[in-house]
């Protein structure tokens, strides 16, 4: 009964930081069409940034949110602006090569600054905890969770009720008409590539502080954003969140499986990815745009 | 001014003829030519380096102290390296080309096991015998090859060490948890700690494997915490090493010992954790502080070893280091005793090898392992690498129990 209880909050711990991960990924996709390769070294990017703070001036983690946020924004803004705008609306596949492209150059710049050792945030804080009941938090991932709730709140309003946010849901709507009523789409889709990649920037930050870093870190991340916002519906914000603790939770229950099946050990543990893809294929079948996603985007 | 001349040309013809009959071997007929594919850059570039600078540290003692002697004749060492970018397929292919293009004598290992398994079938096809220092995986020894030969200890043994430690101590450790990453060597590391703990009367009370992406383990900890083991053992790398670190702490779960395979070794370990890395064991193939004394022809100790790795490469040696070295010596003690630079001469001379050196005991079992060499324990004691086991070798005590987390 104990474990189960603790299952869960791990799960939903751990699903806070992937519903990060994955909500700049699916706005990107969801808005844009574009299948952003370079989600990862983003990720990767907002996580040196955190390090590179806390190590040279003693920056808190936390506190280097904002700043991870706005450089990674930056980045983004002109990675479309003047890179990915010359392919605006082009096939799939020439975006996917030019995104991959973009990644293999930003890793490749990252193993020459940072070196391919791998390191790690630790603060004075890091791995304190309380118990409640049987169950232990560990105050870290309980404000990572806050925070991850926090920033999607913000994102949904942002889009729901500013002016801009208003702009970016009508160009994923109807691009012509959004055009015809004066939003100016080449503006936008660099707002929304800057988003995508400062809400990456974010998660990177987040994830340094139980996650340690090394330049290639970001794949694993990117494998975990596909599979978490097509779960919750792409380009939707609730959906990012929603995916993202169903995928957590149901990895760390997957955890507790164990059984022998002919004289065979099969341990859940150990099938992770398989089990939650599994659940991704059921939800798909059930809902084929996701638990939150409309059917016309 | 005539006569010296004349003296000059009469020493240069003298030369030529000496030199002229001699084994119609590769590239120069006074150099011996080894090859080698290695990981200079992917995602093993820095175990690589450290690799080619094992090699490239012998290779300059060896002709800085003439060379080595094959049948009353002195030969020069040269290293050829290609880089496979940390690849298995690649690396397979560059072996072949140092063989066949660039007529190499004799192969040393590239990085890592996955490497180490391909470049190994290239040279049991050609018949060209390798030495290699850094594929532990116990795969590439059980296929049969002649021609392949490692001078680590195998995978299963990496944690041995940890657990005769713990068993030694008053009151003796009784229970063990292990956690193992999916890949194959992590899996032969853990089933081989399980079979020895079993088989020397301690209980296994939990073992679980992680997919080797994990980047979150929280809920094995969980777990884990639940069967309260005196020692946790953990099969991994450094990645999920930390990462398994991290989530013991934050679960304050709290055991006598900590023992991992791959992680504390490597100065990323403590400079990640900090004080949460102190007192922490790690198994390792060598340490600076082993007590081994070496047959003469290279450095002959653990530390003037180090002294020469610091002094060249100006850093702390590591055990990547050490275990390249050590590849080349067998090499150049096979050799001698071969008397000949002939691979099938060389291959047997290496399969009865029995020599001790800098690094410990260089001898192969009839599968080219070397399963003759103890590993030895490591601890961090405040933030500084110690080696406390086994006793005969070790610059410390080993630390136990662990005290608690915050207190460390």
């Amino acid at each position: 009964m104990h474990l189960i209880a603790q299952d869960l909050v791990n799960g939903i711990l751990a699903g806070g930081i992937l519903a990060v991960v994955a909500l700049g990924f699916s706005l990107v996709w969801g808005i844009m069409n574009i299948i952003n390769l370079a989600h990862g070294a983003f990720i990767m990017l907002g996580a040196y940034t955190t390090y590179q703070l806390f190590t040279s001036f003693h920056v808190d983690p936390f506190l280097s949110l904002p700043v991870s946020f706005v450089l990674l924004f930056a980045l983004g803004y002109l990675i479309q602006r003047f890179i990915m705008n010359w392919v605006a609306r082009a096939p799939v596949l020439t975006t996917f090569l030019l995104t991959f492209g973009l990644s293999l150059l930003i890793v490749n710049i990252a193993l020459n600054v940072w070196t391919g050792d791998t390191r790690g945030v630790t603060t004075a804080y890091s791995g304190a905890n309380f118990t409640l009941g049987d169950v232990t938090v560990p105050w870290a991932k309980l404000f990572t969770l806050l925070a991850a709730l926090a920033i999607t709140g913000v994102m949904q309003l942002w889009l729901t009720r500013s002016r801009t946010g208003r702009a970016i849901r009508a160009t994923s709507m109807d691009i012509g008409a959004a055009q015809l009523s004066g939003v100016r789409v080449t503006e936008i889709y660099a707002i929304v590539f800057g988003l995508g990649a400062g809400l990456a920037g974010v998660a990177g930050t987040l994830i340094s502080l139980s996650y340690a870093l090394n330049p290639s870190m970001g794949d694993l991340f990117l494998v975990k954003a596909f599979v978490v916002c097509v779960l919750g519906g792409l380009g939707s914000v609730p959906g990012a969140l929603v995916g993202g603790l169903v995928y957590g939770i149901v990895e760390a229950f997957a955890t507790q499986i164990d059984v022998t099946v002919g004289g065979q050990h099969i341990s859940g543990s150990g099938l992770q990815d398989a089990i939650a893809l599994v659940v991704l294929l059921i939800v798909l079948i059930v809902r084929p745009t996701g638990i939150m996603g409309k059917a016309t985007a | 001014m005539k006569l010296r001349l004349t003296a000059a040309l009469g020493a240069f013809a003298l030369c030529v003829s000496l030199a002229a009959p001699s084994a119609p071997v590769s590239a120069s007929d006074d150099t011996i030519v080894f090859g080698s594919p290695v990981s200079l850059t992917g995602n093993l570039t820095k175990e690589g380096h450290l690799t080619q600078e094992g090699y490239d540290l012998w290779k300059n003692y060896v002709n800085a102290h003439g060379g080595i002697k094959v049948g009353g004749k002195t030969y020069k060492v040269e290293i050829k390296y290609y880089d496979d970018e940390s690849k298995n397929d690649t690396s397979a292919q560059l072996a072949e080309r140092l063989i066949d293009q660039d007529h190499v004598n004799f192969l040393l290992g590239p990085y890592g096991s996955g490497t180490s398994f391909t470049v190994a079938q290239i040279a049991e096809r050609k018949k060209i015998p390798m030495v290699e220092g850094n594929g532990a995986a116990e795969k590439i020894f059980n296929q049969g090859f002649k021609y392949t030969f490692g001078v680590l200890s195998p995978a299963k043994r990496y944690l041995e060490g940890i657990l005769d430690m713990a068993r030694s101590e008053k009151p003796p450790a009784q229970t063990v948890a292990i956690t193992a990453a999916s890949d194959a060597f992590s899996q032969e590391v853990a089933a081989g700690a399980a079979a020895y703990a079993t088989a020397h009367g301690m209980k296994v009370v939990y073992s679980n494997k992680y997919p080797d992406t994990a980047t979150d383990v929280s809920s094995i900890i969980s777990a884990l915490k639940q069967t309260n083991p005196d020692v946790i053992l953990n099969a991994g790398h450094l990645q999920d090493a930390l990462l398994v670190q991290k989530g013991l702490k934050e679960q304050n779960v709290q055991a006598k010992a900590y023992g991992y395979s791959v992680g504390p070794d490597t100065p990323d370990f403590a400079n990640s954790l900090g004080k949460d890395a102190n007192d922490v064991f790690g198994g390792a193939q060598w340490s600076d502080a082993v007590k081994y004394h070496g047959s003469p022809g290279f450095y002959r100790s653990a530390r003037e070893y180090a002294k020469a790795i610091d002094s060249t490469y100006h850093h702390r040696a590591d055990y990547h280091n050490a275990e390249s070295s050590a590849a080349c010596l067998a090499f150049q003690y096979a050799i001698e005793r071969a008397g000949s630079l002939d691979p099938a001469k060389v291959r047997d001379a290496l399969a009865k090898l029995d020599v001790t050196t800098f690094y410990g005991i260089l001898k192969f079992d009839s599968r080219g392992l070397n399963v003759y060499k103890p590993m030895v324990v490591n601890q961090i004691q405040n933030g500084r690498l110690t080696t406390v086991w086994p006793q005969f070798t070790a610059d410390g005590k080993p630390k136990y129990p662990t005290p608690p987390w915050g207190q460390r």
